[in-house]
């Protein structure tokens, strides 16, 4: 699952970047490719005896890439997800606890909110689309494809936003008009899961 | 702009220019794990540790100013992107080994406040004895947010010398404090530097524009004009900080240049010429200076201006000794 996202990360690298430069300095694909690297060596560490472990200490894998504030809040979110987690990882309904057990422990490090053109505009509709199809008894698969839906349009929307954080946030009217490097790369991440699930199921 | 550098492979630009830098200053300060700079020989066990983290690419700073007088360590990060969490934790349990305190100095740039607020968590739970003081300065960014720019020196000399001589974790961040309250900063741009990493200009500036209150990686700011004598420049900005700072008549003032990295310590001085009169003319004293590259934005042409209200105390603390890679004194 990880390594599907990391794949679509690495590619679209380039594209993370050029959104970068409208408000920042031109990085974030390399940095989230130095996140994603990261993410996929921890996640594949066969030491870890539940998966509450390997996601936190993924997590702080995460944490200690030099990523800015990228990999500071997917750290965050990462290593807050395994603060809930129980049991194994493809019981929609744990996970949907432990995505929101993750959304949690980052609005305890910012304050952005879905608007203000971050990657808070992709993740908070991303976790709440997996949480009600959980809710519903969906599958797995099919709450990760509305997650993905939902990280897609919120990453989208964010073209029509001025950014309110992150050092964009002093250019007003001239962020307007490209998405945020930071929600594409979260919707890309759950594009990602999603379609690695999709893959599991069909097998 | 088309980037034209003497690098290597990007990838391992940080560890590289980490290794050169411990390497020229052996006797200052010396590499700790694979980007935190830390001083050669550690300060006397009972004194307070100053820290700070920050991206690279601003060489000298920030770990430039490890040393007697100053920092104790510098968490380095990527070009122009803040340190991860977990090494800013390493570098204030590191430093606080001995029983001691530490305080943290982190400039207003959005990774470097949410690194430093999960290491602070993280230092809190562990019972370590940390006080953060955050540099925002910028007057060209909106109060209540202003970017941290160049002040942060003035914040490690006065702390620095505060912990050299003893003063306690309180004493130490009340100074910081006084420092980071009286000190305001506005830079001007004039020509873009290209990021190492990716080699691209960080923005675009027409040829003959100028850029009043840009921040410290390209970051446009409001003040775009065209070019202006060294003369007409300093005025435009000395009165922006002389205003936001409430300067008034018979106070004194450190006023310190800091060239973005092209600019010509020629035209720093000229800049300062003018400066000097500007003051003399207002009767505000002019107590102190400091003219060179401090933080620098690779290539890029342009300076920022500090100025800082100093009291009996802060001017002393300014004189103190301080033996430090880009910052010294007897």
């Amino acid at each position: 699952m990880f390594a599907e996202a990391a794949g679509r990360i690495r590619r679209e690298q380039e594209l993370l970047s050029e959104l970068d430069c409208v408000g920042g300095d031109g990085d974030h694909g390399a940095a989230m490719l130095r996140t994603m690297d990261m993410l996929e060596c921890a996640m594949t560490q066969d030491c870890h005896e539940t998966l509450n472990a390997r996601l936190k200490d993924a997590g702080w894998s995460v944490l200690s890439v030099d990523g800015g504030a990228s990999s500071a809040i997917l750290g965050t979110f990462i290593a807050g997800m395994g603060d809930a987690v129980m049991g194994h990882e493809s019981d929609c309904t744990h996970l949907a606890l432990s995505f929101a057990a993750g959304l949690r422990a980052v609005e305890k490090q910012t304050k952005a909110k879905p608007g203000d053109k971050t990657m808070m505009d992709a993740l908070v509709p991303a976790v709440q689309a997996f949480a009600t199809a959980a809710n519903s008894g969906e599958s797995i698969a099919h709450a990760m494809e509305y997650a993905s839906d939902a990280a897609r349009k919120g990453a989208e929307a964010t073209k029509g936003m001025i950014a309110k954080y992150g050092r964009a946030r002093y250019l007003g009217e001239k962020t307007r008009g490209s998405a945020d490097a930071g929600a594409t790369s979260i919707a890309l991440l759950f594009r990602g899961f999603s379609a690695a699930l999709k893959q599991d199921e069909e097998t | 702009m088309r980037m034209k550098k003497f690098i290597n492979d990007p990838k391992h630009l940080v560890p590289e220019l980490l290794e050169g830098f411990a390497l020229a200053f052996p006797d200052k300060v010396r590499l700790n794990g694979t980007s935190t700079i830390v001083r050669a020989t550690p300060k006397a066990s009972g004194k307070v540790r100053l820290v700070t983290l920050g991206g690279s690419g601003h060489e000298p700073g920030l770990s430039g100013f490890v040393g007697r007088g100053m920092l104790d360590a510098s968490v380095a990060g990527e070009i122009f992107a803040a340190p991860g969490a977990v090494k800013c934790i390493e570098a204030i349990r590191n430093a606080c080994t001995g029983g001691e305190s530490a305080l943290l100095i982190v400039l207003n740039h959005a990774g470097d406040v949410l690194a430093a607020n999960i290491a602070m968590q993280a230092a809190e739970r562990e019972g370590l004895n940390v006080k953060m003081v955050l540099t925002q300065e910028d007057i060209s960014s909106p109060e209540g947010d202003r970017r941290g720019l160049v002040g942060c020196v003035g914040v490690y000399k006065v702390a620095g010398a505060a912990a050299e001589k003893g003063a306690p974790l309180d004493a130490c961040f009340e100074v910081a404090q006084r420092m980071e309250r009286n000190m305001r900063t506005l830079a001007v741009a004039m020509r873009t530097a290209t990021h190492p990493a990716t080699g691209q200009p960080i923005f675009e500036l027409g040829d003959d524009e100028i850029e009043i209150g840009m921040g410290q990686h390209g970051e446009a700011g409001t003040g775009r004009m065209k070019l202006k004598t060294a003369d007409e420049t300093a005025d435009i900005m000395l009165e922006k900080l002389l205003a936001d700072l409430k300067v008034t008549e018979g106070e004194g003032l450190l006023v310190l240049l800091n060239g973005a990295g092209a600019t010509t310590l020629m035209e720093l001085y000229l800049i300062f010429r003018r400066v000097a009169q500007v003051l003399q003319a207002r009767k505000i004293k002019l107590v102190r200076s400091a003219i060179g590259e401090f933080i620098t934005t690779q290539e890029q042409a342009g300076f920022q201006m500090m100025i800082a209200r100093m009291d009996k105390e802060l001017i002393e603390l300014w004189d103190a000794p301080a033996d430090t890679p880009s910052f010294a004194r007897l």
